[in-house]
């Protein structure tokens, strides 16, 4: 309790030197964020890592002119120096009406394990490396991290706003290859965040067992053959891939560009009627507050495909005059379909499943192309071999409307909980 | 940040140790349209300490830089090796020694004020949209990024080094006869800050009417054909092509984590033609963009010849890595943030220029392409590669035609180093992006442009 108290402390106390330089508008954060890590290496454990950071976010507005700074050092001294140093940067800005900060905002988030214990990361470390080594022997656990984190931030704004987080949250993240003799699978990795860890075996967290288990699938790999335009059945993290591009498209810069595809098609079947996409800003490791300090409510973007809404900040809804929906940093569910996994598979005559997409960002257009690693060919409803040398190229637009199934079961990382998807129409090569 | 070392305890003949004091500033800036959506900067400082004890390394880092507060680090470094003895006893590694004293500041001209940035923002912002008509956005975005590290080590380094890198991109996007978006972007890249790279208008202006030109074509774009093709990749793509093809599966973590490459060493994986370097701090008698003097673990830093003649000759390593691996370190261990603790990175990783020309590479093409921007790559255990196309050009019978639409292409890095068949003597040096790898990192990555075969994502 004293720590958050000294948050408080320091973001008032800094609020109101920026007052007294002269900004006329203002958002404090003071943050404090501690971290325990056991790292395993190639296998075995290695390294015991605890931060301890602290950070204070100023933004100030003058005369309509805005500037953002952050300090790392919350002694009074360089609180003084970046606030004059703000000054400075805001005074030369051009002026703008958009600027304004966020006000009447109130809450105090409290959730996820607020300590740490060394002995049971460590225990479930240990796991890691027994699963592995017990499962599956020819896997290199190249990295691993099991943590505990845990974020303390106090926001204080002029126009009355004031947020508290304490938020604390386990993640348990693993990377890894096969190999047999002289022949390598492609590197694989999955992970995620939980507030529960003494509950599971590590391994049977995220997915980690099955990566593993599909990396010694993999170590022996053939390309597709030849072009040909199939289906996909993407795993949730290939599906996430594609969603931070829908996502993106709804935000400030896009919107402010014009370049979103989606700004005029709210209220518009822009996806299949399988896809609903809605927030989960209370999972484990997200904070249901935006950076621009408004608390982020419950949002449901796609309903049965429809896009429901866009989603600025503060900033780009004056700027665009759109409605302003605040939206935390991530954490997103995609509802479950009425398809078992298998049948996502058995109903896919020629395709890939897909466990990963190594790819540059798309296009503004939604075009993109992209490698298929940790993946597997599927061919009369049955999946074959790994592949190696596969590309598989679309448009992400195009594909949120092509969805044919939609999983039973979701995989839970905490950012994200998602189901498995099959899509028709992609290019392989 | 304090100049004042305060050196970790003397090494026992049990245990090394460190300490790094790390100051990270940066400011970014970003127009879009006329509106500076982004008008911030940053300083992040800290001190960390970590230990290597029993077999076992421990760290622990802090916001708070005073001596006091380093010394509770190191004993909190060392509680934290000993707790992993909880997993058992393990053999302790004879680490390479190694030292380094000195310091290294990157001295360049006056710094701009956040006011002459916005300015220029505003002016290239202006100049844009009056000058190329039918843009519908225009994004101007500059940052620039200083490290400075103190660090001081057990076997008695001593040492002061800095990284100060500026980058300024341009994006145009317009929209193509169905109405779909279309962008392109300039990026201009350097050693220093945002007052020593030139990005006046001046000097961008001939570079964004070129931009411009791109646009145009690309708003006709055609679709890439899918599969195997002669390529020329321009000189701003060797430098991803050797980071991501070859650089990743020769960092000696990647190689102990499976990376075929580990079998590889005094074996042809490339043609005479490729050389490949990751230079530590010099490239042709000039400092590089980033100087690695001694890296985050003290040790002295000298340059890792990756590829000699199509051989591959040796891995980027840390003090682990050369231990587990029986070879010479090279000072390749580096912490992006205070928190972070050092991994094997590149630094500068370039492919050596030949003795081609560029449109001579071009005329002997038949059918294939001309690929000019990149966007991300990524690289794998396999040798598998593949990075983003952002502006390429089909080339038919030596001539350069339509624009394609954005596209990724990868292939075997062995297989595509081996088909090289021409080398330019160009030479471009990039140092805009991060590499990612559980931290991020800046680095740079230069080359020539090089004419080979590799798959291209298309229908």
């Amino acid at each position: 309790m004293s720590h958050t108290i000294e948050l408080r402390t320091a973001a008032t106390r800094a609020l109101e030197q920026m007052r007294k330089r002269g900004f006329e508008h203002a958002q404090v954060t003071a943050m404090a964020t501690r971290q325990d890590e056991v790292n395993i290496a190639h296998g075995e454990p290695s390294l015991l890592r605890s931060t301890d950071a602290r950070r204070m976010g100023l933004v100030g507005i003058v005369d309509g002119r805005k500037a953002a700074t952050e300090v790392s050092d919350l002694g009074e001294t360089s609180v003084r120096e970046g606030i004059d140093a703000l000054f400075a940067a805001a005074k030369s800005a051009p002026r703008d009406e958009a600027n304004k900060v966020s006000s009447g905002q109130k809450a105090r988030i409290v959730q996820g394990p607020q300590e740490s214990d060394v002995a049971l990361l460590t225990d479930k470390a240990r796991e890691l490396i027994d699963f592995c080594r017990r499962e599956t022997p020819k896997v290199n656990l190249v990295e691993a991290v099991v943590a505990h984190v845990l974020t303390r931030s106090h926001t204080v704004t002029t126009g009355g706003s004031e947020l508290e987080t304490e938020v604390g949250h386990h993640s348990v993240g693993a990377f890894g290859t096969a190999r047999e003799g002289q022949a390598t699978s492609s590197f694989a990795y999955t992970g995620g965040n939980c507030h529960d860890l003494a509950g599971t075996h590590a391994s049977a967290m995220f997915g980690i067992d099955e990566m593993a288990r599909n990396l010694e699938k993999s170590i022996h790999t053939r390309p597709v053959g030849d072009k040909f335009v199939g289906d996909v059945v993407l795993t949730p993290e290939a599906v996430s891939d594609f969603l931070n591009w829908f996502l993106g498209q709804l935000c400030d810069v896009q919107l402010i560009a014009g370049s979103s595809l989606y700004r005029d098609r709210v209220g518009e079947a822009v996806g299949s009627k399988m896809l609903t996409l809605r927030s989960r800003f209370d999972a484990p490791g997200v904070c249901a507050v935006t950076s621009d300090a408004f608390v982020a409510n419950p949002v449901t973007i796609l309903e049965q495909g429809t896009l429901r809404t866009l989603t600025p900040g503060l900033y780009g809804s004056l700027k665009t005059k759109l409605p302003h929906v605040p939206v935390a940093a991530e954490g997103w569910e995609l509802l479950a379909g009425d398809t078992p996994r298998e049948k996502l598979v058995s109903g896919t005559q020629r395709g890939a499943l897909v466990g990963r997409l190594s790819m540059g960002n798309p296009a503004a257009n939604g075009d993109f192309a992209g490698v298929i690693k940790n993946s597997f060919m599927i061919d009369g409803g049955k999946v074959g071999h790994a592949l190696s040398e596969t590309m598989i190229s679309g448009n992400v637009a195009q594909m949120l409307k092509d969805v044919a199934a939609v999983s039973r079961e979701r995989l839970d990382t905490g950012t994200w909980l998602l189901p498995w998807v099959r899509i028709g129409g992609l290019h392989f090569s | 940040m304090s100049t004042i070392a305060t050196a970790p305890p003397k090494a026992t003949t049990s245990s090394y140790s460190e300490t790094r004091r790390h100051e990270l500033r940066m400011s970014l800036m970003l127009m879009v349209d006329g509106n500076l959506v982004s008008n911030a900067r940053s300083v992040e400082s800290g001190a960390s300490a970590r230990v290597y004890e029993g077999g076992y390394w421990g760290f622990a880092s802090t916001s708070d830089t005073s001596s006091e507060k380093v010394r509770e680090l190191s004993d909190l470094a060392r509680r934290n090796a000993r707790a992993m003895a909880k997993f058992g006893e393990r053999k302790k590694l004879q680490l390479p020694n190694g030292h380094y004293r000195g310091e290294h500041e990157y001295k360049g001209k006056a710094p701009l004020s956040a006011g002459e940035c916005a300015d220029r923002l505003a002016q290239v912002d202006a100049w844009c949209g009056e000058r190329f008509k039918g843009l519908k956005s225009t994004r101007i975005r500059v940052l620039d990024e200083h490290h400075r590290k103190h660090i001081a080590n057990s076997e008695g380094t001593d040492a002061v080094a800095s990284i100060q890198r500026a980058l300024c991109t341009v994006t145009f996007i317009a929209e193509d006869a169905s109405g779909s978006p279309v962008e392109v972007t300039e990026f201009l890249s350097g050693k220093g800050h945002l007052g020593d790279i030139d990005w006046s208008l001046e000097a961008l202006a001939p570079r964004l009417d070129a931009l411009y030109g791109h646009l145009q074509a690309k708003r006709e774009a055609v679709a890439a054909r899918g599969g195997l093709a002669r390529v020329v990749m321009g000189p701003q793509l060797a430098g991803i092509l050797a980071h991501e093809a070859m650089g990743h599966p020769c960092e000696a973590d990647l190689v102990l984590g499976g990376a075929v490459t580990g079998d590889l060493v005094g074996k042809r994986v490339a043609s005479e033609l490729v050389t490949m370097v990751d230079y530590a701090h010099t490239y042709d008698g000039e400092e590089a963009v980033i100087p690695v003097y001694c890296d985050d673990e003290g040790m002295p830093a000298s340059d890792a010849v990756l590829i000699k003649d199509g051989v591959l000759t040796e891995f980027m390593n840390s003090l682990e890595t050369s231990a587990r691996l029986g070879i010479r370190p090279t000072g390749s261990a580096r912490a992006y943030a205070p928190s972070d603790e050092p991994l094997v990175r590149m630094r500068n990783t370039a492919i050596l220029p030949g003795q081609s020309k560029l449109d001579d590479m071009v005329a002997g093409i038949e059918d294939g392409y001309l690929l000019l921007r990149t966007g991300n790559g990524q690289a794998d255990s396999t040798t598998e590669f593949m990075f983003a196309i952002s502006l390429g050009y089909e080339v038919k019978n030596g001539k350069v035609g339509r624009a394609i639409r954005d596209t990724t292409m990868s292939g075997s890095a062995i297989k595509v180093l081996q088909g090289v068949d021409a080398v330019s003597g160009d030479m471009h040096w990039n140092s805009g992006g991060y590499c990612g790898k559980k931290q991020r990192m800046v680095v740079s990555m230069g080359g020539p442009a090089i004419r080979t075969q590799v798959q291209m994502g298309g229908e």
